[in-house]
């Protein structure tokens, strides 16, 4: 089992290259009204870098999740997307977010285009790529995910499974720098998360920098280069996998790891 | 008893002449109607001052007759120097009046697609507008239909009210022949059946619409 915290092999590429940081989190500060949900956080991520947040439910890791590309407007701190600062302004953030992939717990494919016409959405009217191109790549795409063959399907037709992969090809085609996923498989039946968990080892594997929102503890032992643990909007610790999972530092890290192994 | 349909047939061309106006101004109605809805639906819902504007349009639409619009539109605004032939102010009338309530037809629409779309939609780096073009409003219009055809017959059927200022419609048209022949009962049965006819037709034409354009959300959940 020990294999698994092996360095990939991209990873190992990365090393003797200067590390470059995609995206630099200072000072963020999140609050809806009077509640204060992330109370300063500073976390830098790396090219190539895979990121899994962990915490429990309320601990702000969604919200700083969805910081990152601008869905939260910021109450106070900065944040930078391969050196470029997020700003509220539309015109930057729709600069931003064309990098910075986004994949929901709930999907949230559109339901009145098929599948092919999902992935091609935003390449044909953002990037304004010809609709054979983006045609052409989004088939590779939906092949990569295993499901080229619903390309002509509407997503009301799809498992939970095959919709967030759909969903992962659609946020790929727009070749973002950065993949943000948002607990990807809390809303799956349970035989059909390793089919969606093997799709983002893949990306991980391909070199892609993720930041993933997951309760699934096998998934970040396994594919994570750090694990950070976010409780009351605020980082408590982080690590590689080995160091958090076999040995907390924190008290409330190891109160929410021992809540999980029961 | 005196009644007597035979009369009807010599002056059914007539009749359906005023069908015609009666269908013309119903479809220029609503088409005004719709656009003025959307613009409305959309003032309303943004977060600027212009949704006050809306509000003020729907409260004063909504709580005046059509029939004191349409005065106020052909005898009222010659007044202030703009004076409008009877076609044209039943048309603006219907449409001012149609688009109060598709507004609120439309809002609706558009707040029942999850926020989630939104999300995602923004964060492919679709902007605002793109994304209420592309991807929330053709889900809200499908979610409108049964009630944007709704409108479209009680629009129909308002119409009628557009003969008060001159207007050759279907009503009037059997309100001229019931007075000359004093076949009142025969005339105004025959406007009836057809004004019956056409909203039927109507209805029939929406349903089949709605079905067909619902065919990818219907599939959902199985």
């Amino acid at each position: 089992m020990n294999l698994a915290y092996m360095p990939k092999k991209s990873k190992v590429d990365n090393l003797s290259l200067p590390e470059k940081s995609m995206i630099n989190v200072k000072g963020l500060v999140k609050d809806f009204g009077k509640n204060r949900v992330i109370d300063g956080i500073d976390a830098t991520v790396s090219a190539g870098e895979v990121v899994v947040l962990i915490g429990a439910s309320g601990s702000g890791k969604s919200t700083f999740l969805r910081c990152l590309n601008g869905l939260e407007t910021l109450t106070a701190g900065e944040i930078l997307i391969d050196s470029v600062p997020l700003e509220s302004k539309s015109s930057s953030l729709k600069r931003i977010r064309r990098q910075v992939g986004m994949v929901f717990q709930q999907f949230n494919l559109f339901p009145h285009l098929t599948v092919l016409e999902n992935v091609i959405e935003a390449p044909v009217h953002v990037l304004n790529q010809k609709k054979d191109f983006a045609v052409k790549t989004a088939r590779e795409l939906l092949t990569k995910v295993g499901l080229l063959d619903k390309q002509n399907c509407y997503p009301g037709t799809l498992s939970g499974g095959q919709g967030q992969r759909v969903a992962i090809a659609r946020a790929l085609a727009m070749h973002p720098k950065i993949m943000l996923f948002d607990e990807p498989t809390s809303a799956l039946d349970p035989e059909l998360v390793g089919e969606v968990l093997t799709v983002m080892k893949q990306l991980a594997e391909d070199g892609m920098t993720m930041v993933v929102v997951t309760h699934e503890m096998g998934f970040a032992k396994e594919v994570a280069d750090r694990v950070i643990f976010i409780d009351e909007g605020r980082i408590v610790e982080e690590g590689s996998p080995i160091q958090i999972f076999s040995n907390p530092q924190e008290k409330r890290t190891q109160t929410f790891l021992g809540r999980l192994s029961h | 008893m005196n009644l007597d349909f035979s009369i009807i047939p010599k002056y059914l061309p007539f009749l359906l002449q005023g069908a015609g106006l009666t269908i013309e101004l119903a479809v220029l109605g609503i088409a005004f109607g719709i656009l003025l809805g959307l613009v409305a639906a959309l003032m309303k819902i943004s977060h600027t001052p212009l949704r006050y504007i809306a509000h003020f349009y729907i409260w004063l639409i909504r709580g005046t007759p059509l029939l004191v619009q349409l005065f106020l539109i052909y005898f009222g605004l010659p007044q202030l120097g703009i004076t409008l032939s009877a076609f044209a102010s039943s048309v603006i009338g219907l449409g001012i009046n149609s688009g109060a309530y598709l507004a609120e037809v439309f809002r609706g629409g558009i707040e029942a697609i999850p926020e989630g779309q939104t999300e995602a939609s923004l964060s492919l780096g679709m902007g605002k507008f793109l994304t209420m073009r592309r991807i929330i409003f053709p889900q809200a219009l499908r979610i409108s239909i049964p009630s944007l055809g709704n409108q479209f017959i009680i629009t129909l059927k308002d119409s009628s009210l557009c003969s008060v200022i001159t207007m050759s419609d279907l009503l009037q048209t059997s309100q001229r022949f019931a007075s000359r022949t004093f076949a009142s009962l025969e005339f105004y049965t025959a406007a009836a059946v057809l004004y019956l006819l056409m909203t039927t037709v109507i209805s029939a034409l929406l349903r089949s619409l709605e079905w067909r354009l619902s065919r990818e959300i219907r599939t959902r959940g199985n």
